[in-house]
Order: C-alpha cells, then sequence, then structure tokens
C-alpha cells in the first residue's frame, strides 16, 4: 500500500500531464484532420489534372493494389479513374511510393485509359538532395516520362532524352534519385494492369 | 522600486535573446534547423513562427507547474510538455499552411529535440516566474527567428538571385550567376560561420 502511495506521490504530475496533454492533442486533431485531409486531396486533385489535362472529374476504382516494394514490405496503391464531362476515361491516376536517396519518394503517376503510354509523373514528397536529386521535378527529366509506352521503363547514362521511348536519361549527378523514380514506376506498372483489367475498367472505356 | 527592478530585468531577459545570449549567434542551440531550413526565408520565417510558439507555450507551463516539479522527472515533464505543443504546431502546419509543411518536412516534429526550448524550460521557466518565463520565450524565440531569417536571406539572395516573400521579391541584377552551393548544405555551414565571425568581431569591439 505503502508503494502505491509513494508511486502516486511521485508520478501524480505526470500522469495528470499526460491526461491533460493526451486531450488537448485529441482536441486539435479532432478540429484539424478534416482540413488536413482536405489539403492531401487537393494536392492530389490538382497533381493529376496537371497529368490528365482532358480529365474533368476524378474517381477512386481501386484501392487494394497490393505492391511488393520489397521482401519484408507491402503498400496498398490507389488507383483514380479520370473522366470527362461526357463520363468517358481519359486516363488512370496511381499513388506510387518507393525508398529514394534521402528519404522515401512519392509520386502520382498518370497513363492513358487504354494503358498504352504514360501521361507522365508528378512528385507528391520527396526528400532528395536539392540541387540533385530533387531534379527529378524538373523538366528534363520529368518531360521524358511524357508518352513513354506503358511498361517497363529503363535507366541509361547517356541517350537522346528527348526521344520517346521506355529508356529514360538519367539525371547528371543525381543517379540514385532518376533510378529510384525508374524504380516506383516499374514496381507498379504490372500490378496496376493486372487490377485494372481483372475489374474490366481498361477494356470498357466508360 | 520592486516595480521598476522588476521592469528592468524583464527588460533585459527581452533583449538578452535578441543579442547578448542570442540561441544561434552566441549560445550555438539549435543548429539542427538553423543550417537545415534557410535555403529560403519563407520557410525559415515559418519555422521561428512555430518555434515561438512551442517557446512561449512550454515556458508557461513549465513555469505554472514549476513548484510541483520533482527533479528526477522534471525532463520528462519537460519533452512531454514540448511534444503536445511541437505536435499541435505541425497539425496548424499541415491545416492552414500546407505548402510551407511540406517544404519544413521532418523539421517541425524535430523541435520537440531543440535544445534551446529546452535549455529555456530549464534555465529560466523551471526557476521564474510566469511573467520571466513569457518574456524570455518571446525574447529567445524572436531572437532565433531573426538569425535564421537573416541567414536564410543571405543564402537565398545568393543562391538563387533573389529573396521570395509573401508580399515581396528582392531580386538582383540579371547579370548575376546564382551560386548554387549557397541553397546546398554547404552553403548553411559557410554562411553559419560568416556570421558567427562577423558577430564575434562586432562583440569584441564592443567589450
Amino acid at each position: 500500500m505503502s508503494k502505491v502511495k509513494f508511486f502516486l506521490q511521485q508520478s501524480w504530475l505526470l500522469i495528470f500531464a499526460s491526461f491533460t496533454f493526451g486531450l488537448l492533442l485529441a482536441a486539435a486533431n479532432a478540429a484539424l484532420q478534416d482540413k488536413i485531409k482536405q489539403n492531401e486531396q487537393n494536392k492530389l486533385n490538382k497533381k493529376m489534372a496537371e497529368l490528365i489535362t482532358d480529365a474533368n472529374d476524378f474517381a477512386l476504382v481501386l484501392d487494394d493494389v497490393v505492391i511488393q516494394l520489397s521482401k519484408s514490405k507491402t503498400v496498398k496503391a490507389d488507383v483514380y479513374k479520370g473522366t470527362d464531362a461526357e463520363g468517358n476515361t481519359i486516363g488512370f491516376a496511381y499513388i506510387a511510393e518507393g525508398p529514394g536517396f534521402a528519404d522515401k519518394i512519392k509520386l502520382v503517376i498518370a497513363a492513358d485509359a487504354k494503358l498504352t503510354k504514360f501521361y507522365g509523373f508528378k512528385v507528391l514528397a520527396s526528400s532528395e538532395t536539392p540541387g540533385f536529386g530533387d531534379k527529378i521535378k524538373d523538366e528534363f527529366y520529368n518531360s521524358q516520362y511524357t508518352g513513354t509506352p506503358f511498361g517497363k521503363l529503363e535507366l541509361v547514362k547517356t541517350g537522346d532524352d528527348k526521344k520517346i521511348d521506355s529508356e529514360i536519361v538519367a539525371i547528371s549527378g543525381a543517379t540514385v534519385s532518376s533510378e529510384a523514380v525508374i524504380k516506383i514506376f516499374n514496381s507498379y506498372t504490372d500490378k496496376v494492369q493486372e487490377k485494372l483489367e481483372a475489374k474490366g475498367l481498361i477494356a470498357n472505356g466508360k | 522600486m520592486a516595480n521598476k527592478i522588476s521592469t528592468v530585468s524583464l527588460s533585459d531577459t527581452f533583449t538578452a535573446g535578441l543579442w547578448n545570449e542570442n540561441p544561434v549567434f552566441r549560445l550555438l542551440l539549435g543548429m539542427c534547423p538553423t543550417l537545415a531550413v534557410t535555403a529560403a526565408v519563407k520557410p525559415a520565417f515559418t519555422m521561428g513562427g512555430c518555434v515561438i510558439f512551442v517557446l512561449l507555450c512550454s515556458n508557461i507551463v513549465v513555469s505554472l507547474m514549476r513548484n510541483l516539479l520533482k527533479p528526477h522527472l522534471r525532463i520528462l515533464m519537460f519533452t512531454l510538455t514540448i511534444a503536445t505543443f511541437v505536435t499541435i504546431a505541425d497539425l496548424f502546419l499541415k491545416a492552414y499552411i500546407p505548402d510551407m509543411s511540406e517544404a519544413l518536412g521532418p523539421y517541425v516534429p524535430l523541435i520537440i529535440v531543440n535544445c534551446i526550448i529546452i535549455c529555456r524550460a530549464e534555465a529560466c521557466a523551471s526557476k521564474n516566474g510566469l511573467a520571466v518565463s513569457v518574456v524570455d520565450a518571446i525574447g529567445m524565440g524572436l531572437g532565433f527567428t531573426l538569425a535564421i531569417c537573416v541567414l536564410a536571406a543571405v543564402r537565398e539572395l545568393l543562391g538563387t538571385g533573389m529573396i521570395d516573400l509573401y508580399f515581396f521579391n528582392l531580386p538582383l541584377p540579371k547579370a548575376f550567376v546564382p551560386w548554387v552551393v549557397m541553397v546546398m548544405p554547404a552553403g548553411a555551414f559557410i554562411t553559419l560561420g560568416l556570421l558567427l565571425g562577423l558577430v564575434n568581431k562586432v562583440t569584441s569591439k564592443q567589450t
């Protein structure tokens, strides 16, 4: 009994503070969580609209595409369908992620309605080195993905960056980041295609 | 008389954070955000705002409970208090300034281990009343914000050729070729070293 009393005497403030701060955090989270989720969705919608320019609306069509990133790590990818004003499917966009040079790189990748070519990608989150790895956002590297055939991509150190094919020319001084983006693309391509075909979303067109 | 002494003391407490005990230039505290988020003025300013908020709130709470603190549990209480307000600041940024939240990345949650805040809780708030603790938090917070904004202004101006602020842009002449190294980690160390040298030179002349 005396041990309990001693414990309470020593730690009552800590216990009280933990509960009080916990309540404060719960209140702050409840007040701001909707706004934070809305911001994230707005950002995603904006990036998807920049990639699939003819689409008026985006709807989540798949949320259970399981991607094996490594032997021990899997993630679930969300796939969105972009439709025009008449409801025709213009393309698909999916959120993809993988390890970069510094931290995780999170992309939104878009492809056409028949999955024949990529529309490109936009970076949702990355902490790549300023001046080097963060050039994955730049025109030189990013534009190489526009119109590239949907399928496995390959990184090359030298080549014609204007040529539209499955060979992507690496950023000088940022090979790891360039390769990380390619790996992210290649990890998702087959699984996304497989799931969309299984759901009959590619052939239908609507 | 007592009031006069108290006023002088508060004024000294406030100005100490701005210059004599500036956390960045004189105490060399909070070096992680000082080096990491000063590539541009906007994120540096936002980081400064977050630090002022957390420092103010933690100093108020620590000062109010200073007589109840058990010596061996005080660091735990400080950390708990600081972590709470850092999380609130992080949520607020994500909700209302998402661009800055993204630009600052992990450095907002890392305020929890910022030495300035735990140092002020230990050295000031746990030993002084509410008024001194509040003034100390504002002085130290402003001192930190000013220091990282000066560092960021130098780096951004030389590294990109202009300072991009919310209300105005300050460009250098077009003939200027930006020094990319200044927005990279090496630029942070070089600029901090030069500014520390300058501050030391000024203070050595004063004494």
